[in-house]
């Protein structure tokens, strides 16, 4: 009996392993920025890494920074944990790379930022503070940690 | 010298960390066209974002890869069962050359038959004569039973007698 199946090329292997290699460990420590759980971590990373690579890198829809793209869409995925209010603990297993280096509203300005997508109404309005003062110290916290790191 | 006090106005951090505002974006966008140097403070910024993450990054457990392999393998089988009958449905008006690059034809084994349902009534009436001999059959061999021991017990009664 002839029977007709889609003629779909499957994923390539080789784009999958290079996306893995240049940003799998990035997305493993963001997660765990947000979810603060290594376990948990390690499963979202599958998930999302495999939804993402399926929806935007073999569909070629990826119009930003593929970085940038990829936290946007790991933030989207990551709804039930981004919506909470954001508290930074500091975890054995979080690796905090150069965030020790900021004072504490400029750690909590781009860690809301960073990894819940707060905006910047949203923070000024719950530290009492004013936009362009938030916006200052999420500058301030970026330019203090890319110095950092020799840029 | 206004274009480097927008790049130091932290509205290309707001845009890079994905909560710029609309009007923003648009902004940026407009930006980044004009003007090369705001371009490249951008790509730059954008670079430096990606080392950032570099610094903050957890090397996954080995087997990750593969999970991820399987998992997309996973999706992409699941959207192969959705999808033929869709692709039909639309390539009607482009003709039968589209279905023909979509789709290939591979030899595929059946392990059902189609009968027809009239034979449902034959199997039903062959299960009730089926239970009806059984029925019978046992119902003659208990009276076959019934009737040697009767047998025997008459026999050896006349064996008596005649003594």
């Amino acid at each position: 009996m002839l029977k007709a199946v889609l003629n779909v090329p499957s994923a390539e292997p080789k784009d999958i392993r290079w996306f893995y290699n240049q940003y799998a460990s990035m997305l493993l420590g963001y997660i765990n920025g947000i979810v603060q759980d290594h376990q948990k971590s390690e499963e979202h990373l599958v998930t999302i890494l495999s939804s993402f690579v399926k929806e935007v890198i073999l569909q070629e829809k990826s119009k930003l920074n593929i970085w940038m793209e990829l936290r946007q869409y790991t933030q989207g995925k990551l709804k039930l944990f981004t919506a909470k209010e954001h508290h930074l603990k500091s975890t054995g297993t979080t690796n905090k790379g150069n965030l020790d280096l900021l004072d504490d509203l400029q750690r909590k300005v781009f860690c809301a930022v960073y990894y819940h997508g707060k905006s910047i109404s949203y923070l000024a309005e719950t530290m009492h503070n004013n936009e362009t003062e938030i916006r200052n110290q999420l500058k301030l916290a970026i330019d203090k940690m890319r110095r950092a790191s020799g840029n | 010298m206004e274009i480097n006090k927008i790049i130091e106005s932290g509205l290309m951090e707001t845009y890079v960390m994905g909560i710029a505002t609309e009007e923003e974006i648009q902004k940026v966008l407009s930006l980044k066209k004009d003007y090369p140097e705001f371009r490249d403070a951008l790509e730059q910024l954008e670079f430096d974002m990606e080392v950032l993450a570099q610094n903050m990054a957890i090397q996954p457990p080995p087997g990750t890869l593969a999970k991820i392999e399987q998992e997309i393998n996973e999706i992409q089988r699941q959207n192969q069962a959705i999808q033929p009958a869709k692709a039909y449905r639309y390539d009607d008006s482009e003709g039968q050359k589209t279905s023909q690059e979509r789709y290939i034809e591979v030899e595929a084994e059946s392990n059902q038959m189609r009968i027809n349902k009239a034979w449902k009534w034959v199997f039903v009436a062959v299960f009730v004569l089926g239970k009806i001999f059984l029925a019978t059959a046992i119902y003659f061999y208990l009276e076959n039973r019934q009737a040697q021991e009767q047998i025997k017990e008459l026999k050896i009664e006349l064996k008596e007698k005649t003594r």
